[in-house]
């Protein structure tokens, strides 16, 4: 995908090029094509509020001053039912790109495939649904989801001396990144006997009911090698019922998340021990860019979905740890 | 008085009949469970039960003096969440643990008593008056206090927050201690207080008690005090535990769901007038057995829901029809 946005990109560039060449022939401005000022972007989050979404919000602002388009934000407050309403509404009003944070990878996808069939390019940020449209810009949960547990078999698995038990925590069942990360790593564990998951109870992303969810599972299992909790923020509350019980030295909680310092410190009071980070704030960089690209009528020649996969941060507690691999607001 | 003794004579003997039935299914689970699932019946996971239970306890013990007085309290989590924002945005400002809980308590006590005005003075329905109100503190604290995020960091190094997710005395972790503490203020309101009788008389026969002279306004301003103020302390045990206040738990819905429950399951009927402390641990005893187990046996928090759901409605349809509405009891303000 990342070649086929480079073709895009390349046959962007000698379009403008072309065109460049044909309007100066004939005296008119240079940046025709790229002139994307005044066009109309909306962005649809699960929630405003939480450093992923201020992050992601706070680069794409740049974007949009840069070019001159406007940027409406429109804040479904974690609420499923208000999110189809204000989708609904974005569409009716013929935005040129719509932004789109799916909660789950089934609620939005008629919306999405009605807003590509009326002609509006939507952008999926970091958790897709499973229609596709004309970008995806995100973490590439099932590398995560293979990373993780590759980690945890080599910190639980045959040779460790650990009891190889391992307890999950998504966020919701059906959330993509759950949906994703859950395939890859039983990829990987169903290759490991040793490996046993315990545990795979969603905590609906509140770190309380993943603090009870692991009180509980700690007892039943004290031995408990691992924790894999699918964001930081939730998972908090899990790495807290682990430090409560006195086990910080014993269990590893892993999680993933958009890397804000929030992360770094939770690493640095042994709440978290290692964080897949996605880094929210370049994301924020690559949506704007991506949006700018569509804009200007960047597609992938194909037809299919132009992609942007983020890089990854792997922030793991002990000598290598540098705080400065988090980004704060 | 004598309204209120006569409901319970007449009705006594019904409403045993619920709370045994739920306390038989509560020991059946528990033996199966025992039996079932490894880890249960250990004395380490009866404490987790106890714990997790602690802020469920606090909650219902609020909701249920409410329900009580022919109430009804939809504001509590977020009550419970304000509040503990509260203390919280104190605590990482600085305030020694003392004065912010001083301050949080006197900020709940007045949304209490913002709340009993709406319902006693202004004499708005209690659904419809905490329903807003609930929108309304949420509202105004995540966007004038959080500035519009909806997570707070609580520090777990902080002495304030050590107190209340540590071990008050060796054994007794104070998160129990306050669930204790909740019992017996709740318990000590409803039966030992002045304040209790004319509760009892209210949820029994508003207007009845209103005629008699007895001071139901007044009382319903101790009443949404008393839960706020019990929210409040949910909220900071809850907050210190998971090092977090999180808006999403007004939101999410799902924990007023379950203090519902426990106040029905418990055999306090929702028309009032009946029931005390020993309701709410019956209540909450089946559902954090029912909980703990689900757990264990690594049910899906989807699947939990469901059952959860169905056994509220098979409480809600034993309670209709083990307690018959009647002409004194189906009046206005019923639910």
């Amino acid at each position: 995908m990342l070649r086929s946005l480079g073709r895009t990109i390349r046959a962007a560039v000698m379009a403008a090029a072309l065109g460049g060449c044909v309007a100066l022939a004939v005296g008119a401005p240079a940046r025709a094509d790229s002139d994307i000022a005044g066009k109309k972007v909306i962005f649809v989050p699960i929630s405003m509020g939480i450093s992923l979404t201020e992050g992601w919000v706070r680069r794409m602002r740049q974007h949009a001053e840069i070019y001159g388009y406007s940027l409406d934000i429109r804040d479904a407050a974690f609420n499923t039912g208000a999110m189809s309403e204000l989708l609904a509404k974005a569409i009716s009003e013929k935005p040129d790109v719509l932004v789109v944070h799916n909660p789950t990878v089934q609620l939005l996808a008629r919306q999405i495939q009605q807003a590509e069939s009326e002609g509006i390019k939507v952008l999926q940020i970091n958790l897709q649904s499973n229609r596709p449209s004309s970008a995806f810009v995100g973490a590439n949960w099932k590398r995560i989801g293979r990373e993780v547990a590759e980690d945890i078999v080599k910190e639980c698995g045959e040779g460790s001396g650990k009891s190889g038990k391992v307890a999950i925590i998504p966020g919701q069942l059906t959330a993509a990144d759950s949906v994703i990360m859950n395939e890859a790593s039983f990829a990987v564990f169903d290759a490991h006997p040793e490996i046993e998951v315990v545990s795979n109870q969603a905590s609906d992303w509140e770190p309380e009911k993943a603090r009870q969810i692991t009180a509980t599972v700690l007892q039943q299992h004290p031995d408990l090698c691992a924790i894999f909790g699918h964001w930081d923020v939730h998972t908090m509350g899990a790495g807290n019922a682990v430090k409560d019980a006195g086990k910080q030295d014993d269990v590893l909680v892993y999680a993933t998340g958009g890397g804000e310092s929030v992360a770094c410190e939770a690493i640095e009071n042994a709440v978290l021990d290692r964080v897949w980070s996605y880094d929210a704030d370049g994301q924020g960089r690559d949506a704007g860019t991506m949006i700018d690209i569509l804009l200007q009528g960047g597609a992938a020649a194909d037809g299919s979905m132009l992609e942007i996969e983020s890089p990854m941060k792997i922030i793991k507690a002990g000598d290598g740890f540098d705080r400065r691999q988090c980004w704060s607001m | 008085m004598a309204i209120g003794f006569a409901t319970k004579d007449r009705g006594g003997r019904r409403r045993n009949l619920l709370e045994l039935v739920v306390m038989a299914v509560t020991a059946a689970l528990f033996v199966l469970f025992a039996i079932g699932i490894e880890g249960f019946a250990t004395p380490g996971n009866l404490g987790v039960v106890l714990s997790n239970s602690a802020s469920l306890v606090i909650l219902s013990c609020g909701m249920a003096v409410v329900i009580v007085s022919r109430g009804l309290e939809l504001a509590l989590i977020a009550e419970m969440v304000a509040g503990a924002t509260t203390f919280s945005i104190l605590i990482n400002a600085g305030v020694g643990g003392p004065e912010a809980l001083l301050l949080a308590v006197g900020a709940m006590a007045l949304v209490g008593c913002a709340n009993a005005w709406l319902i006693a003075y202004v004499e708005i329905p209690a659904m419809l008056a905490t329903l807003a109100s609930a929108m309304f503190v949420t509202g105004l604290v995540r966007y004038a206090v959080l500035g519009g995020e909806f997570l707070l960091l609580l520090p777990k190094s902080n002495p304030a927050v050590v107190l209340l997710s540590g071990d008050i005395l060796p054994g007794v972790p104070a998160p129990v201690a306050l669930m204790v503490a909740a019992l017996v203020a709740t318990g000590f309101l409803l039966r030992y207080s002045a304040a209790g009788r004319t509760i009892y008389a209210m949820g029994d026969n508003f207007q009845a008690a209103r005629l008699g002279g007895l001071p139901v306004r007044t009382t319903t301003i101790v009443v949404y005090v008393f839960a706020a103020l019990m929210a409040l302390f949910a909220g900071l045990v809850t907050a210190a535990a998971s090092g977090t206040v999180d808006f999403r738990t007004v939101t999410n819905g799902s924990l007023l769901f379950e203090v519902i429950l426990v106040v029905v399951l418990g055999g306090i009927p929702l028309r009032g007038g009946r029931g005390g402390v020993r309701n709410i641990i019956v209540g909450v005893a089946l559902i954090a057995v029912l909980r703990n187990g689900m757990t264990l046996m690594n049910v899906t928090t989807q699947m939990q829901d469901v059952i959860k759901g169905f056994v509220l409605i098979i409480a809600i349809v034993l309670d209709n029809y083990l307690n018959p509405r009647d002409t004194e009891t189906d009046t206005a303000g019923d639910l």
